[in-house]
């Protein structure tokens, strides 16, 4: 069994060289890291609200020279009615009042607190502290965790696929039907050369972005969780290209999962949208997964390593009946 | 070698490719399945194969049942050559070779280098990738790839396909000097003439029956009209005749000056095919 296996595990390895499965995940790990590095936290750090101030009696006498002044209320509602991102302060009464035109529920306190810490920049507003990360780590953790998800669930899938309809097409899958091998090892092959890369890819991406200190507490949770999602996305992608009919109906149920599936979740994790049906979505639970295991608070109810178990053993048996059928298809 | 009884195979509720099949196989036999698209050819060679589970009936391999031979050991006895040349077309055809080898025990292997040679590879081309070969190359790589691992029973469909002329001739060779080593050959075919040339009996099937069976040789015999057509010239003319062979035992019964040629006016296997289905092969 181990020589079939690493027979079928070398032969995988040169078709994802020779389709240059490599070379695209170094360069999605070398982009995404100049995008964070260069990019994310630089775009993060830039002060990204306005804040104007209605200070009719002179009482803020600290303010930052952040903040517009304005000469009325009607002048404030102006302003906001313009920059409906903006933060206005009304200091007309003994205690400021924030007035904000668009409302999030979570992103307003972020904003409220931003525009209060403007009135005392000396002093520094005490914002609640939740965790021990420093701003620049938190969005350093956050973005590396969405960038890994993206890549396993797109370019992990894709890749899978490529590699796929490439010996569906040429018909090789046929003739590992009549080789004295076992044929769910043809499955395992595939699944574990993408589970090995995806690890791999992790591993960096949390050592280039979170860096080496922080990335030993949380790594091993981190590559749990990125097992997780690296299994179910190589046996959905197995089993797509085992039943559909060619690269152009995948690419439309490859639209049809990043729509449908993964942009819920990230809705639902990384901004104020509020979907009630979410929780029964099982991408949100591996991607709350992943997030949480980068924060440092890896999952640790069994009822969720069941149901993830679960789900590999199902996806496990549909891909193995569909790769049968394939097998036994037409030339 | 393989025993068949009372086959039978369904696609769905309403599609039934098999209609009770009977046939049987000995060691060293080359025996030929013929039949059009579509007659249930390769349903068969798949249920055979083991690729097709869910059949009805009696099957047996190596003198197991069906059911159970289709293991690790029934597949290491096994060489099959399908009707398109599938291989990995970014690996070389030694690659192709040493990878589906790999899968064997060292034991039963043949060396792909003098396999190739034996098939008059160009050697020039081993180490070049499959997606720069013709047609015919990529057929004598399959070929070595299901002659690679010494099988005792070997499922050929259409063999020479893609093949020009000598390189049919050199496959037929092959095979002929396979069964001299005892391989059993189960051959599905459109080509008669391989079929004629090569086989020890032949079934004709039609529509997932089986019409006919026998050695060719008996099959034309018993469709034969036994007559011949002489040609000659009588008078500075040319001129044919049709005559019953038994007319011959007394000496040409017609006056001519000079026999010009002799024409058997036996069937091919393709006129008996006909004749039993109605339908052409291809």
């Amino acid at each position: 069994m181990w020589k079939s296996l690493y027979s079928l595990f070398k032969k995988d390895c040169r078709m994802m060289v020779s389709g240059r499965f490599f070379l695209v995940a170094l360069g999605s790990l070398i982009l995404y890291t100049l995008f964070i590095h260069f990019g994310y936290l630089n775009f993060m750090q830039a002060g990204i609200y306005n804040v104007y101030l209605y200070d009719p009696a002179g009482t803020q006498t600290e303010a930052s020279s952040l903040v517009y002044p304005v000469a009325s209320l009607k002048e404030l509602d102006a302003a906001l009615e313009a920059d409906t991102n903006g933060v206005g302060i009304d200091a007309s009464s003994s205690t400021p009042s924030v007035i904000l035109y668009t409302a999030a529920r979570k992103a307003d306190q972020h904003r409220k607190d931003y525009a209060l810490s403007l009135l005392h920049p000396d002093k520094g507003y005490a914002a609640e502290i939740v965790g021990s990360n420093t701003p620049e780590m938190k969005q350093r953790r956050e973005i590396t965790c969405e960038l890994l998800f993206i890549e396993i669930v797109a370019v992990g899938f894709l890749g899978i696929a490529s590699v796929l309809f490439k010996e569906k097409q040429m018909g090789v899958i046929r003739i590992h039907a009549i080789m004295p091998l076992k044929k769910s090892l043809f499955i395992f092959s595939k699944v574990f050369i993408f589970l090995l890369t995806d690890l791999v890819f992790a591993a960096l991406m949390t050592l280039f972005n979170v860096g080496l200190a922080d990335m030993r507490s949380i790594l091993p949770a981190v590559l749990v969780q990125t097992a997780i999602l690296s299994l179910i996305m190589a046996l959905v992608g197995f089993g797509c290209t085992m039943l559909l009919k060619d690269f152009k109906q995948f690419s439309l149920a490859y639209l049809v999962i990043a729509l449908f599936a993964a942009t819920p979740v990230f809705l639902s994790a990384n901004t104020s949208i509020k979907m009630a049906w979410i929780i029964y979505h099982p991408f949100y639970h591996v991607y709350m997964g992943l997030k949480k295991a980068f924060f440092g608070v890896p999952v640790t109810n069994p009822i969720y390593y069941i149901c993830v178990a679960c789900a590999i053993i199902l996806l496990f048996g549909i891909v193995d009946f569909a790769f049968r059928k394939e097998m036994g298809k037409e030339g | 070698m393989i025993d068949v009884k009372d086959l039978t195979f369904s696609y769905g509720k309403d599609k039934q490719a098999l209609h009770g099949l009977d046939f049987s196989v000995g060691d060293g036999e080359i025996f030929g399945f013929l039949g059009p698209n579509g007659s249930g050819k390769s349903t068969t060679q798949k249920i055979l194969t083991g690729i097709l589970k869910g059949h009805g009936g009696m099957v047996s391999l190596f003198g197991k049942d069906i059911r159970s031979a289709h293991t690790q050991e029934f597949f290491q006895k096994i060489g099959v050559l399908f009707e398109f040349p599938y291989l990995y077309t970014n690996l070389s055809a030694l690659d192709n070779l040493h990878y589906f080898a790999s899968f064997y025990s060292k034991e039963q292997l043949r060396d792909a280098e003098e396999l190739l040679d034996e098939l008059e590879f160009k050697r020039d081309y081993l180490k070049k990738p499959v997606s720069s070969y013709s047609k015919g190359m990529r057929q004598r790589v399959s070929m070595a790839r299901a002659l690679i691992s010494n099988p005792k029973l070997l499922f050929l469909d259409e063999p020479t396909s893609g093949l020009d002329p000598a390189g049919a001739v050199l496959f037929r060779k092959l095979i002929e000097k396979e069964r001299q080593k005892g391989t059993t050959v189960f051959l599905t075919t459109h080509n008669m003439l391989d079929a004629d040339l090569l086989c020890d009996r032949v079934a004709f099937i039609s529509n997932g029956k089986i019409v006919a069976l026998d050695t060719p040789r008996n099959l034309k015999d018993q469709n034969s009209n036994h007559s011949i057509i002489i040609s000659y010239l009588y008078q500075g003319k040319r001129e044919e005749q049709t005559i019953e062979v038994p007319e011959l035992k007394t000496g040409i019964p017609f006056v001519y000056d000079e026999i010009i040629s002799v024409h058997s006016q036996e069937p091919t296997l393709e006129d008996i095919f006909i004749q039993y289905t109605g339908r052409r092969l291809s």
